[in-house]
């Protein structure tokens, strides 16, 4: 199977206003640590977007969605180890890149999900599976994070998978990428 | 009946079921004690259900998908209506709250 899909492209240069975030091992990647990353990267990029006359609200709101949908998904489907955010922002587009260690099954499995995500309309999909994850109380509706990503916010995500030299494990790079307005 | 942590507020008032605050549960077990309180609401049969998000700052897709997942449910009770209230000063209403609507066309939604 492929190891890119979605749209990886990115258009943020050197010029751009960035700032890297790591979520290493001596902190743990918790649940309490994500939403405090996700409320600090909404306000200072969304201060920045407003210095240049645009909606404060909205930017925050939207760049907290995205960092915290998808390092949600990093902490809960990561192989042990670190999670890199970088952030960047260039006339109102904001890109982040989040990578992290995954186990291969995992890949493998998050793989196939892209598979269908990359390829059908998000908004159709979101609702069949909505409707399968309510009626089977098993079923872990993976896959409506970035399907709402997709479908309500407009994010344009790509994925890469490449083999983690040595580790026996898979380094996951999510590209994503906002038009703020 | 209220749920209460230093994040957020859920409480119900008659068939209103009131959220404020902000919801990033890790997912549809830890969102399980609000599906459940949502349940009792309708169990007790009432005219109609309102959902009221117009103080819930921020909801992630865990938790829409709890509301996609009441929404479902309460088109097995046809006699019973789902008003869903909502505010323009918090971005994803606007944006995830008209996904409801095409689960259930029964569904009420102000987003005012």
């Amino acid at each position: 199977m492929s190891n890119r899909f979605g749209d990886t492209e990115r258009s943020n240069g050197p010029g751009a206003f960035a700032m890297s975030v790591k979520i290493g091992a001596p902190l743990g990647a918790s649940w309490q640590h994500a939403s405090a990353t996700c409320e600090f990267l909404g306000d200072v990029f969304a201060m920045r977007q407003a210095r240049e006359g645009r909606d404060f609200t909205e930017a925050r709101h939207n760049i907290i969605y995205l960092v915290n949908e998808l390092l949600e998904n990093a902490i809960k489907f990561r192989a042990p180890g670190g999670i890199d955010l970088a952030c960047s922002l260039e006339d109102g587009n904001f890109e982040l890149t989040v990578t992290n260690a995954a186990t291969p099954e995992v890949a493998e499995g998050f793989k196939a999900l892209l598979a269908e995500v990359t390829t059908r309309d998000p908004g159709e999909l979101l609702i069949e599976r909505i409707e399968a994850n309510a009626a089977d109380e098993n079923s872990s509706a993976s896959g409506l994070g970035l399907l709402t990503l997709m479908n309500d916010y407009g994010a344009r995500l790509g994925w890469n998978f490449a083999e983690a030299k040595g580790e026996g494990s898979v380094m996951l790079t999510t590209h994503a990428a906002l038009t703020l307005n | 009946m209220e749920i209460k942590t230093g994040d957020y507020t859920i409480w119900t008032e008659g068939a209103t079921i009131h959220y404020e605050g902000t919801l990033r549960l890790s997912g549809t077990d830890a969102y399980q004690p609000i599906l459940d309180m949502m349940q009792k609401v309708l169990s007790d049969k009432p005219q109609a259900v309102v959902l009221d998000l117009t103080q819930l700052e921020f909801l992630n897709s865990s938790g829409i998908n709890l509301l996609a997942k009441y929404t479902i449910e309460l088109r097995k009770h046809p006699d019973v209506g789902l008003k869903v209230l909502g505010s323009t000063r918090i971005p994803w209403q606007s944006k995830s709250l008209p996904n409801l609507q095409k689960l259930h066309k029964g569904v009420e939604l102000v987003i005012s």
